[in-house]
């Protein structure tokens, strides 16, 4: 089972019923055969701009992520079960990836054009596409193809 | 008694011909850089040693990589350092001075946060505005390409 984290952003609310909340949420992930790793409490803040979900007007929210593992193919229900929970304004399910090994490229970025690897590919692709020329001072005194 | 006379000059002898050979190859060095090994192959001393340039500068490397840090979209107070104060606007590789794949991190990560509302689109998070600055927009790395 892949690993997921799942970004909530949840109505502003009294502390016993943001813990329902978050409470049905985490069964919601039980009930699909999902396992829970971690939850993470983000905190209340005001939102950057203003948002209507569910026909009410947030401006404060409380932001929430659980990190879970489950099969891929309940991810899109539980976007669904929880897109109708009127308690959570935004919910995003990520797929956590690996940290990759990477080396800065920087240097070869920064080299003058002609230096460049893609710079380089794409005159050699230019190169390709030019047809073959007649040269006029071949040695034969007249014109071998049709005018 | 005379043996071990005879072993303590031959002892010498082999000393001294160490010696000897090390002079020899200290006069063929020129650059520190030649490692010992290289050098009986240059049959002249005048001959050009092969070596790499020691005037070739370190490879430059953008700030991120430098620190080994990967943008994550949780991390809003070093993502709203890549965003314009007056409209919100990602800025681009010509200014931040990020490689390719930096950059792309980053913007990722930002359009994550904004629609997770943690940061907003259209001007910098009040909380940040006066954050040290990693470039100066004014004076972009590379001109930009319009």
């Amino acid at each position: 089972m892949p690993s997921y984290e799942l970004a909530l952003v949840l109505r502003q609310l009294p502390r016993p019923e943001l813990i329902g909340v978050i409470r049905r949420t985490a069964e919601a992930i039980f009930d699909k055969g999902g396992i829970i790793r971690k939850f993470e409490n983000l905190g209340t803040r005001a939102l950057p701009h203003k948002v209507s979900e569910h026909g009410v007007v947030h401006r404060e929210a409380t932001h929430f992520t659980i990190a879970f593992d489950t099969a891929p193919t309940k991810i899109a229900d539980l976007k669904e079960e929880f897109g109708r929970d009127i308690d959570i304004i935004r919910r995003h399910i990520f797929k956590v990836e690996d940290p990759v090994e990477h080396k800065c490229t920087l240097h070869e970025e920064m080299l003058p054009p002609a230096y460049r690897k893609d710079v380089q590919e794409i005159i050699e692709i230019a190169k390709r596409k030019q047809k073959p020329k007649y040269n006029y001072n071949s040695g034969l005194d007249y014109y071998p193809f049709q005018k | 008694m005379s043996k071990l006379t005879r072993f303590i000059t031959q002892n010498v002898r082999v000393a001294n011909l160490l010696g000897s050979r090390q002079l020899l190859s200290r006069s063929y060095a020129n650059a520190p850089a030649v490692s010992e090994e290289e050098l009986p192959t240059a049959t002249n001393s005048d001959e050009p040693v092969d070596m790499p340039n020691p005037f070739e500068k370190d490879p430059q490397q953008c700030i991120l990589c430098k620190h080994d840090i990967s943008p994550h979209y949780k991390n809003v107070k070093l993502l709203s350092q890549f965003q314009s104060p007056y409209t919100g606007r990602i800025y681009g590789r010509h200014i931040t001075g990020l490689c390719k794949q930096k950059q792309e991190d980053v913007e990722k990560a930002i359009m994550r946060a904004q629609r997770c509302l943690l940061m907003p689109g259209y001007h910098k998070d009040l909380d940040f505005l006066h954050d040290p600055k990693l470039f100066d927009p004014e004076r972009p790395v590379r001109p930009h390409k319009y």
